[in-house]
């Protein structure tokens, strides 16, 4: 009677859905419902008001561009009852503006003064206590039963009624818009999430509740950052369950921050469909400690496979400082598995090894030549010398016959940056004078922050600059090895034809609305690599701004071969950060152009433009290699330095710009963090561009981005 | 067994479009036919020279907000029905920020019956309907962004009521003149031309008019409200204190009587005395702690101590040494407050009756 049961099963479903009574429609059972779960959640909403504080939270001062900041309502925010005795979690963006006092209104309960116990840096909550006891808690929700299009409502206490006949909660209805958003950390909803709701339960339709609403971006990991998407209709929570299994700690007044595996990608063309192949592994990291090398392929987290990258940080989203994972990486073909791989807080920064050298560029012979060599630096004191081509390198104690052979600048700069400052190395040297092979000894230092002016042209191996020069180069006697003599060129028009375009070039790419300009110096050629600008101009695009830089720049990028790209900001106010991509889109249709030199793309820009320089360097990691800024407050937490895609920092300041302390303060900040950091700071000098002195010295160390 | 299963699927049928039954769409179009579109002075520096109104009279009373596209002339109101009249201000109520017009027919007197007969809706039978709460389904009826022209309809949106809570708006850097409660609304309906829409429940009775474009001071976020069809304000004339509510208001002005106020300006006096030094203020927020309290005030007789923070101020909390001056400000000698302390980690109930300010020469400190 399979037919029969089928059939009742079936009315009796329709039953359920469709009330007795004609009148009671689909909106009346809905609101029916909605309103009942109001009942079942409100005892646990508490109310928060606080005293004291900023107007303006998440600015970096000088206010305008990426970091502008946002402004904190006077008006109450709202918690949720997480523990029986006074616990109450919120969205840490509610206490963003620092208050002196925090109090605390429990449903039935009086106003209490409350406390911080304990913030979640990872899932930006903070945990209040008040001295009250036998509260009743909320049932989350578990994160398998959590399915898009579920009824969801947004629930807050900052929109409080004084009457005492309607219930003392705002609410917003929307469903599970989408589940393991911001790196598997949050749910999302279509409900109205805001100020109005930030730190109040995501509840069910059944009165259970789904999470913590908080703003959030992936984008950034500030209080305040995910703001900007109040009220659009992308709104998310931190599910309860997350909250519950960390509750313990943080209720013994624990700061949660995010596990760090010390791991970076292998730059690689489409990160997307290829293998997630470690390029670096930083030194003292969880992956070190375990025994994980770069060129190993990690292919499972905790037994979950992972496909690419992207994957892998989904993986590593959600994790804790102190949590253990297990980690499968492919090794020569072989999976092995590292147990016990214990996630640490922060990887240590380690200042780059610093050689003491400039190579020479372009050089496909086997061997880096010197080009230039720091005075006082490693190099200078081991007796290289300008013209030395440097063919073995071997650490201290391995047997000159294991040697490994140094390929060019590229495996120079790598093999260097695997070893810590301190490291003793021998290098097998082909003198220029005399030209015989000897064995120098090298015990590597950091880099000072001397800017070596004036170094010596050209730059690139002869035979990659083919037609003689317009002008002579100033400076040095050209310290070219070979002449450039050997190997002209075949005849000039042929070349002509495929060489891309020169000089000032108006760029527009109609399907993703940007238009930018590049500066192309006329000499350019393709076998060549050039350095790249990429200038931010301040709040609004000037007219005519390529023309200023070709004028300030040209010369110096026909004599270093660097490339301008000035990207337009679409925003009216100046750069926001989600315009990141946006440049960096811009950014890799020049490097798809031309023949571009990784180790010298810098972002450049003053005041509102600098700040974004500042903002794209740390969030363009695998491209920009420097930043320099005049006039420009680091207004973000500077992020930790990656090994293998190493950042360096030229700061100018105006003693006569009112910010001149905010800016200055950028050098120790990023000194903390070992990045190298020049900072000029210049006499009777506001706001205008640099001085001529400074401008040398921006020119001298665009230079010499690939010193290793 | 046929026969069974076909009964089901019937019943099934049956029972499903019931469920389905959506009275949405007719509430829109019965809504629709009491709403007008309004056409008057503005269009340039981002000020809309187009809104939303909604007939309370046959006779073609229209209720819409105190919004600066009334300073014309030239009034203009697209009926349901696509029929174009012009119009006139009978009379405008700023502090409940309402206006009533009335459309004016070519030949006719102002106060002359036009010899329409139009759908309406019954203001003062509006205002009796008990409060809608947060959760019930409403709708936004409006021209929001002049989408809609002569006989289009405007358009409606679907949300929730969030919250019926006192408004805190904030339009620049002013603060908005109404204070009393509002409809919150979860969907984002406060849209250039909107005010003055209708927000109606499910059945399409009136609940309010949508309002303006607004930032909430208390979360600073844009706020989409409506003002209650039963709102009311409270003058003080002198001493003497009169209130005014949106059907009074309206019904008043049909008759010819009701007289446009000048805009109140908020009586900001010396306050009454309290007696409370503060520590300086010198931050954004400076806290309201107590430094010190001047000798036989009325803080120091109510037993207020250094240290203390004054936290709340009569329920309301008080942010900083400013909103607590701001709050002080309108209260008046022979008055009492009460505040609430922080006092170590207890929170400290206080109150202070406020007396004359004491001869200049111990005048409080600032």
């Amino acid at each position: 009677m399979n037919i029969a049961r089928t059939l009742f099963a079936l009315v009796a479903a329709v039953a359920l859905v469709s009330p007795s009574r004609a009148q009671e429609d689909v909106n009346d059972a809905s609101e029916k419902a909605m309103k009942a779960a109001m009942a079942r959640v409100a005892p646990f909403v508490a109310k928060i008001e606080t005293s004291g504080g900023q107007e303006v939270v998440g600015a970096a001062p000088g206010a305008g561009g990426p970091q502008a900041g946002v402004r904190k309502g006077v008006g109450p925010t709202t918690g949720l009852v997480v523990a029986p005795d006074g616990y109450v979690i919120s969205s840490s963006f509610n206490f963003a503006n620092k208050p002196t006092d925090i109090f605390v209104s429990v449903p039935g309960k009086p106003r209490l003064v409350a406390k911080v116990v304990a913030t979640d840096q990872t899932r930006m909550l903070t945990l209040l206590k008040v001295d009250v006891k036998g509260l009743a808690v909320p049932v989350a929700v578990p994160k398998s039963e959590i399915r898009v299009g579920q009824w969801s409502l947004a629930l807050g206490r900052a929109l409080d009624t004084d009457l005492k006949d309607v219930p003392a909660l705002s609410v917003s209805v929307g469903i599970v818009s989408a589940t393991g958003r911001i790196y598997g950390k949050a749910i999302q909803s279509d409900a109205k999430v805001s100020p109005v709701n930030y730190g109040g339960p995501l509840a069910a339709i059944d009165g259970r509740v789904y999470g913590v609403l908080v703003p959030a971006s992936p984008r950034g990991e500030t209080e305040t950052a995910g703001v900007e998407w109040y009220d659009s209709g992308i709104g998310f929570a931190i599910p309860l369950e997350d909250v519950y299994a960390v509750l313990p700690k943080l209720l013994a007044g624990q700061n949660l921050k995010r596990g760090l595996m010390g791991i970076t990608a292998k730059v690689q063309e489409d990160p997307y469909n290829a293998p997630a192949l470690i390029g670096a592994v930083s030194r003292a990291s969880a992956a070190e400690k375990a025994g994980i090398f770069a060129g190993d392929t990690v292919v499972a987290i905790d037994g979950k496979p992972v496909a690419n990258f992207s994957q892998v940080q989904h993986a590593l989203g959600p994790k804790y400082s102190g949590d253990v994972l297990a980690v499968k990486v492919l090794r020569d073909g072989k999976e092995v598995e590292f147990k016990g791989v214990t996630l640490t807080e922060a990887v240590t920064s380690f200042a780059a090894p610093f050689l003491g050298i400039l190579p020479l560029r372009d050089d496909p012979d086997p061997g880096v030549e010197v080009r230039y060599v720091y005075p006082k630096g490693p190099a200078d004191a081991a007796g290289i010398k300008p013209g030395d081509r440097l063919m073995k390198l071997a650490p201290e104690g391995t047997p000159a016959a294991q040697a490994a052979p140094i390929a060019g600048r590229e495996s120079l700069t790598a093999m260097v940056n695997s070893l810590a400052a301190g490291t003793e190395v021998k290098f097998t040297v082909k003198r220029k004078e005399g030209g015989k092979t000897e064995t120098l000894s090298v015990k590597l230092g950091t880099p000072s922050d001397d800017i070596a002016t004036a170094l010596p042209l050209p730059s690139s191996a002869g035979r990659a600059l083919e037609a003689p020069r317009a002008e002579k180069p100033k400076g040095k006697v050209p310290v070219a090895a070979k002449p450039a003599d050997d190997e002209k060129p075949a005849a000039k028009d042929d070349k002509k034809k495929d060489e891309p375009e020169t000089g000032l070039l108006q760029r527009s790419n109609p399907t993703l609305g940007r238009e930018y300009w590049v500066y192309v110096p006329d000499n350019y050629t393709k076998d060549v690599a050039h350095g790249v600008i990429v200038w931010l101009h301040r709040a609004r695009p000037v007219a005519k701004e390529g023309d200023d830089l070709a004028r300030i720049f040209g010369r110096f990028c026909a004599d270093h071969h660097f490339i301008l790209v000035g990207p337009k900001s679409r925003n009216a106010e100046g750069w926001v950060p989600s315009e990141t991509e946006e440049v960096v889109g811009d950014l890799r249709a020049v490097i798809a152009e031309y023949t571009v030199d990784k180790r010298r793309v810098v972002a450049h820009g003053m005041g509102v433009g600098g700040q974004m320089a500042f903002y794209l360097g740390f969030n363009a990691r695998d491209l920009i290699r420097g930043v320099a800024v005049t006039g420009s407050v680091l207004g973000t937490q500077p992020k930790e330095p990656v090994p293998g895609q190493p950042l360096t920092f030229f700061i100018v300041g105006g003693e006569q710009d009112p910010l001149v302390k905010e800016i200055a303060e950028a050098k120790p900040r990023l000194t903390e963090k070992k990045y190298p950091v020049v900072y000029r700071q210049l006499k009777e000098f506001g706001k205008e561009y640099l001085l001529d002195t400074t401008l040398e010295e921006l020119k001298a160390w665009l230079d010499s981005l690939d010193k290793i | 067994m046929n026969r069974l299963l076909l009964t089901a699927f019937a019943l099934a049928l049956g029972a499903l479009s019931l469920a389905a039954s959506d009275p949405f769409s007719k509430t829109a179009d019965d809504v629709n036919t009491r709403t007008v579109k309004l056409f008057g002075s503005g269009g340039f520096r981002g000020v809309a020279n187009y809104g939303t109104g909604v007939i309370v009279s046959p006779d073609g009373h229209i209720l819409t907000l105190a919004s600066q596209m009334l300073d014309t002339s030239e009034l203009i109101v697209h009926l349901y029905d696509g029929r174009r009249l012009k119009a006139t201000v009978v009379a405008t109520e700023p502090e409940l920020d309402v206006a009533l017009l009335k459309v004016k027919i070519e030949g006719k007197k102002p106060d002359e019956p036009t010899g329409l007969d139009l759908p309406f809706f019954d203001v003062p039978a509006a205002a009796k309907r008990p409060l809608s709460t947060p959760g019930d389904w409403v709708l936004a009826h409006a021209n929001e962004f002049e989408i809609a022209m002569r006989d289009e309809p405007v358009s409606v949106q679907r949300g929730v009521i969030a919250s019926y809570s006192k408004l805190s708006g904030r339009k620049g850097i002013f603060d908005f003149g109404f204070t009393g409660n509002v409809y919150v609304v979860d969907a984002i309906t406060n849209n250039p031309g909107a005010g003055g829409g209708a927000l109606t429940d499910r059945q399409g009775r009136l609940l309010g008019l949508v309002g303006r474009e607004l930032r909430n001071s208390l979360t600073e976020t844009w706020i989409n409200y409506a003002v209650p069809i039963g709102a009311s304000v409270e003058f003080r004339d002198g001493d003497k204190v009169t209130a005014v509510s949106i059907p009074e208001f309206v019904a008043s002005a049909m008759a010819g009587k009701y007289k446009t106020r000048p805009r109140t300006v908020a009586t900001a006096g010396p306050g009454g005395y309290h007696g409370i030094v503060f520590v300086p203020n010198v931050l954004e927020r400076t806290p309201p702690y107590v430094e010190e309290c001047e000798p036989n005030s009325p803080a120091a007789k109510a037993g207020l101590r250094p240290n203390d923070l004054v936290s709340f101020v009569d329920g309301e909390p008080v942010v900083s040494i400013k909103a607590f001056t701001d709050v002080l400000r309108k209260a008046r000698p022979g008055a009492t407050v009460r505040l609430e302390v922080r006092r170590g980690d207890v929170l400290q109930a206080v109150e202070i009756k406020l007396e004359d300010a004491p001869k200049p020469a111990v005048a409080p400190k600032k």
